[in-house]
């Protein structure tokens, strides 16, 4: 290929982004398929020389990787779920209903996504501490929901808002009631937005550390990020551990994001998430 | 003409009925671990409040005392200075190499997502597990970035344990993490500017810099606002980056880190309380500036 041939600067472009993208997680990839013995050498190796998957079965035997995995699923899940069915009902209300001070809901919403989650953390501890709720799923599930309202409301108005409003006249004519042309008509067209709405969810709650760290502090109840941090303290040379654990806990949300992907990048533009 | 009949039932509450059930669910949630949690926020910075003495069931009122203990504390004053660095480090930073990022997706691709997904992928990665990969690529003895250092004939450098070099080793992986978010935002902007204003700078003679300085900045202008000032407000939180690569230690630490220590660690309610409502109040601060400039400008 000659250099003046466009294609070979498009190759370069895609390279950098790609390379830019993925650089951090294919080393700890390669990290992980190392043993200690080669991972303390010097000069260090680049690519593995007995590639080995003992950090793997270490990662879900000697730490609880399995049980970190479960709770941050638990608490996603329970997260998401809340906080979209809560999201659509307002969403539906603030793209179809005629509301008093509108615009001042909307600012009030992304005015809450603003507020800096370390100043909701003293207050909630204390609020936890005093229902007896700490170290309890429900105890991160409410916020976690909570802060993701602001980005799944404001994706999913944009959503409601293009579904022509005449379908549901319809239905109300031939006889279905308000929240009947809601069930039957709105809910099943906006599946997508529901959809996208989930996974910005799902991501910022499977992501959130500061309030898992101080809700959740239990061995048997941290989530992936809390419980990875604390490896680096628990070992003296934790990086094998923590390599496979790293990827243990990248490969699913990886894979959500691979496939959906043209879903999250309209979701995020519309939504004007934090990142 | 014939009046529609609605049946009459519980879905034919009158509309603003409707919306007040339709609206209080998510009303609640966020009141009560949201709104309710800042309210009480200001309320305790008020009070001397210790878990560790008897101010802990019995708060004593002081005022703005803690405020004005936190004016006279060196260490508050250090954790604002380097939010403040990491500010004005990672913000320009990342909307630079965001553009970058940006410009060079934007190109008429035939196979659309590996690049897409280069960009997706850090932004769904955890921070605390960007500020892992990083503690280990800048691990001093088996690091691979001194091992390129090495390699071109450089001195290993101990870069968690050297102040300097730890704030850049956390800046690079901060924006590290942030670009791509910055660059899907701008993408976005990218992707509307009409093709034909290109077409016709090209047949007036424009090279691609002038179009470039002529018409995709300027028309980008809304979009880098937008992510800056997201980029603002987040940076000012930054906790986890910073957190993960010391391993919880604080020789760099931020506000947040501070306002965490100060509440959580130390169970100082009072003190820690009157932090969090500074720092609160200088985030609602560019809250209201994006607010007022940005959203108010679409309406």
């Amino acid at each position: 290929m000659k250099l003046n041939n466009p294609r070979i600067w498009l190759w370069i472009a895609a390279g950098i982004v790609v390379i830019n993208g993925f650089f951090p997680a294919v080393w700890i990839l390669l990290t992980s398929f190392k043993t200690e013995a080669e991972l303390t050498r010097i000069p260090i190796t680049w690519l593995p020389e007995n590639p080995t998957l003992q950090n793997y079965v270490q990662a879900l035997t000697k730490a609880p990787i399995g049980r970190y995995f479960l709770n941050s699923l638990i608490v996603a899940v329970g997260a998401t779920l809340l906080c979209v069915f809560v999201s659509a009902l307002a969403a539906y209300a603030l793209a179809r209903l005629r509301i008093p001070h509108k615009t001042l809901i909307f600012s009030l919403l992304v005015g809450v996504s603003m507020f800096p989650t370390v100043t909701l953390l003293l207050p909630l501890f204390e609020m936890v501490l005093a229902l007896g709720l700490r170290n309890t799923y429900i105890a991160l599930i409410l916020p976690h929901a909570a802060l993701s309202i602001p980005v799944a409301t404001l994706v999913l108005v944009s959503f409601f808002q293009g579904i022509p409003k005449d379908l549901e006249s319809a239905a109300m004519v031939d006889g279905c009631s308000r929240l009947g042309a809601l069930w039957r008509i709105v809910v099943p067209l906006s599946a997508p937005g529901v959809f996208t709405a989930s996974i910005l969810a799902f991501v910022n709650s499977w992501d959130e550390f500061l309030l898992s760290l101080t809700l959740l502090p239990s061995q048997a109840m941290r989530t992936l990020p809390v419980g990875i941090q604390f490896l680096q303290g628990e070992y003296t040379f934790p990086w094998p551990l923590i390599s496979a654990a790293l990827i243990i806990a990248l490969v699913p949300v990886a894979l959500v994001i691979a496939i959906f992907q043209e879903r999250v990048v309209g979701g995020l533009t519309q939504g004007g998430v934090k990142g | 003409m014939i009046q529609p009949k609605y049946r009459r039932s519980f879905g034919d509450l009158s509309e603003r009925a409707l919306a007040f059930w339709l609206l209080l669910p998510a009303a609640l949630l966020l009141g009560s671990v949201a709104l309710y949690p800042v309210v009480r926020l200001f309320y305790t910075s008020l009070f001397q409040r210790r878990l560790t003495d008897e101010t802990g069931s019995n708060p004593v009122f002081i005022g703005f005392a803690n405020f004005a203990q936190a004016l006279s504390d060196e260490r508050f004053w250090t954790a604002l200075w380097n939010t403040l660095l990491i500010v004005l480090v990672t913000v320009p930073g990342a909307l630079v190499v965001g553009l970058l990022l940006a410009l060079l997706a934007n190109l008429p691709f035939r196979v659309r997502w590996p690049v897409r997904l280069g960009l997706l992928l850090p932004w769904a990665l955890p921070l605390v597990f960007a500020g892992l990969i990083f503690r280990w690529f800048f691990d001093s003895q088996y690091g691979v970035v001194n091992d390129v250092i090495v390699r071109l004939g450089g001195e290993r450098l101990l870069w968690v344990t050297t102040p300097d070099l730890l704030f850049w080793a956390i800046c690079f992986s901060i924006i590290w993490k942030s670009s791509s978010f910055v660059a899907l935002i701008l993408l976005a902007g990218l992707q509307v500017i009409p093709k034909e204003l290109y077409e016709s700078a090209a047949v007036d003679g424009a090279n691609r810099w002038q179009s470039f300085w002529r018409i995709t900045l300027p028309l980008l202008t809304p979009a880098i606002l937008v992510a800056a000032i997201f980029r603002t407000i987040t940076a000012f939180q930054t906790f986890d980056i910073p957190f993960a690569m010391q391993n919880g230690g604080s020789s760099f630490e931020t506000l947040a880190m501070y306002v965490r220590t100060m509440s959580i660690e130390n169970l100082n309610f009072g003190y820690g309380s009157a932090l969090a409502v500074l720092m609160f109040l200088i985030s609602l601060a560019v809250t209201l500036v994006y607010l007022r400039y940005v959203r108010g400008a679409d309406d």
